[in-house]
């Protein structure tokens, strides 16, 4: 097995970081969560990248690429902590590009790409947790319109969004009497939405949307299965988010621990702090282990595809959780200052835990899933 | 000494020695220079005048083991392996290419099948508390792989992948210890009776319990707390990490 990355993807890899480092400092994330934690003028830069039409076929004017792109473009944005929720536009526009009518991707796929139009998924229900199949909202058909009532939560920038993909429970569609999902585009500026929107402990922006009759077009009535495709893309792109997040609070750790003096020595000299450090990087690792594992299988087939996810996020939430609580503590008190880097770097950890489902969830998942034998092949 | 060296001194830690034809042995050759320089390698025939192997008995009541004394043992010059007082390089050259050997994957692989057999036919595969244990050790045990597989990569590409290979022997270890833990607590109780018979192959008696595979589990328990302990200790492997990362 080849893990090396090609030429291409490490062009990719330097020009997202070097857009990081120059045009997205902690002073520009800083302004933006003041504003409200979304900035559409980033989100066009990330455009001209060509990162909002990573998974775009050329044909819709995107550059057409696969997962092992999307994760190495993860893990910089991961790195910066970049609040723009990049991860919704690979969820969606694979979402569309797979499942929807082609006058349905014509109408949005070439707009994402470009970054005038911004599509997310908005699938969360309270009470549902991170059960996909758990879902209230309703959508009818009347007079070949389509019309979705219900309530979604914690919406990435929701109140910004041009379009959500919403999932709905179809009654009695294909003649059959339980009900089944159906994925639906929904747009925001549609009659009978409505959006309220907040900061997340991250800094980044979501929003609760309302749907009362509002006018949906059909994605697929293989609403739980495409939503399943959705999620476990947003849990690699999570995955590899979750490693450029980790990778930076180490170096900032470790770049902390050889300044800082106690004793009239660096910190990094104590070998119980050492330790720890050793600890951190097997975390880091075995997560960025596990995002390469979660990158590999997710066009193997949906058993395999969503065990395979389920053990990478599970694994990811493991790491994240200790890497980001041991972080703070060898830092000691300026990390629980809002001034100081690292505790933006701890809460973004801790978010992206919760996000498509966390650690606990994630072990009933795993652990509902185990066959006789298991490994990387199986 | 001309033709042959003569070897004085002790041995220990020798997994099955009392079974051994052969040993190979660093032994020093010269007290000049660093520590490092001055050692040899040398193999020695056990059926050499002057060796003396006892056993050392084990909290599993096993004799894995050996202490072996050398009293004026004659070993031909020819014996020497290379050139001498270059041993040290050698042995880390051996050393080099057991590091994604000592994680062990395939064995982890195995030993967590019977795992999940052990639990079944205890009736503790079903008992969610028991199988998140399982399930934790499976993506373990996955991330392992992985790890390795990235290390054998690298080292095909000629990359350096110091900083991740030192981390497969504190994982492998663990995790080692991890399944053989597990298996004892799925036997529960019916781990405890130490019969010894019990492990020779055809044996016909009574097992409490009557589950014959539950009568090595906690030998087997006691035994793998040596994994976190050789092959340099897990502590002084996270020195050598903590060096990569920290400086």
């Amino acid at each position: 097995m080849d893990f090396d990355f090609s030429d291409e993807q490490e062009q990719l890899r330097d020009a997202v970081r070097k857009w990081v480092d120059k045009a997205y400092d902690f002073e520009r994330r800083r302004a933006i969560v003041a504003a409200g934690g979304f900035d559409r003028a980033a989100y066009g830069e990330m455009a001209e990248l060509g990162l909002t039409g990573l998974f775009v076929s050329e044909a819709h004017g995107g550059m057409g690429m696969g997962p092992n792109e999307a994760m190495v473009t993860l893990e910089e944005l991961g790195r910066g902590i970049v609040l723009e929720p990049l991860a919704q536009t690979l969820i969606a526009s694979a979402t569309l590009q797979t499942h929807a009518p082609t006058a349905l991707q014509a109408a949005w796929l070439s707009r994402m790409a470009e970054g005038t139009a911004l599509v997310v998924l908005a699938h969360q229900e309270r009470g549902a947790r991170y059960q996909l199949q758990r879902c209230t909202t309703q959508a009818t058909q009347s007079g070949g319109q389509w019309t979705l009532t219900g309530n979604k939560s914690l919406v990435a920038a929701g109140d910004q969004a041009d379009a959500f993909i919403v999932p709905a429970m179809v009654n009695g569609s294909g003649g059959q009497a339980s009900p089944e999902m159906g994925l639906f585009l929904v747009e925001r500026n549609a009659s009978g939405v409505r959006t309220q929107a907040y900061g997340t402990q991250d800094g980044s922006r979501a929003a609760e949307v309302a749907m009362n009759a509002a006018p949906g077009q059909l994605i697929t009535l293989n609403g739980l299965s495409a939503l399943e495709e959705a999620v476990d893309i947003g849990m690699a792109c999570a995955c590899a988010e979750a490693v450029g997040v980790m990778d930076k609070t180490l170096a900032i750790t470790v770049e902390y621990m050889n300044t800082r003096k106690q004793f009239g020595v660096n910190i990094a000299s104590f070998q119980a702090l050492r330790h720890r450090v050793a600890d951190m990087k097997m975390q880091l690792e075995l997560g960025r282990s596990m995002s390469y594992y979660a990158t590999l299988k997710l066009h193997a087939p949906a058993p395999e595809r969503r065990r395979a996810l389920a053990r990478a996020k599970y694994q990811l939430g493991t790491s994240m959780r200790f890497i980001g609580q041991q972080a703070v503590q060898l830092h000691g008190g300026i990390a629980v200052t809002d001034e100081y880097i690292v505790s933006h770097y701890f809460k973004k950890l801790t978010q992206l835990d919760m996000t498509f489902g966390d650690t606990l969830h994630q072990l009933g998942e795993v652990s509902a899933r185990m066959q006789d034998t298991a490994g990387v092949f199986a | 000494m001309g033709d042959k060296y003569i070897v004085n001194g002790q041995k220990t830690w020798t997994t099955l020695g009392q079974y051994g034809e052969w040993i190979f042995c660093l032994v020093r050759t010269s007290n000049e220079g660093k520590p490092q320089t001055g050692i040899s390698f040398l193999l020695i025939d056990m059926k050499s005048p002057g060796i003396t192997v006892r056993p050392i008995k084990l909290l599993d009541g096993e004799c894995e083991v050996n202490e072996v004394w050398f009293d004026n043992v004659e070993v031909p010059a020819e014996n020497l392996v290379g050139e001498e007082n270059k041993g040290w390089n050698y042995a880390k050259h051996l050393l080099a290419h057991e590091r994604t050997n000592i994680a062990d994957v395939n064995r982890a692989k195995r030993e967590l099948e019977r795992l999940k057999r052990i639990a079944k036919t205890e009736g503790v595969y079903d008992d969610l508390r028991f199988r998140d244990e399982i399930a934790k050790l499976e993506v373990d045990i996955v991330a392992l792989e992985m790890l390795v597989l990235r290390v054998l990569s690298a080292e095909k590409s000629g990359k350096n992948s110091l900083d991740i290979a030192g981390l497969l022997k504190i994982r492998g270890s663990e995790i080692q210890q991890r399944y053989a833990e597990l298996m004892m607590q799925a036997a529960g109780p019916f781990s405890l009776p130490s019969i010894f018979e019990a492990m020779d192959a055809g044996w016909q008696g009574n097992f409490p319990g009557g589950v014959l595979a539950n009568a090595p589990l906690a030998g087997n328990y006691f035994n793998m707390r040596k994994t976190t302990i050789y092959g340099g200790s897990n502590e002084v492997q996270r020195n050598i990490v903590a060096q990569t990362v920290l400086g």
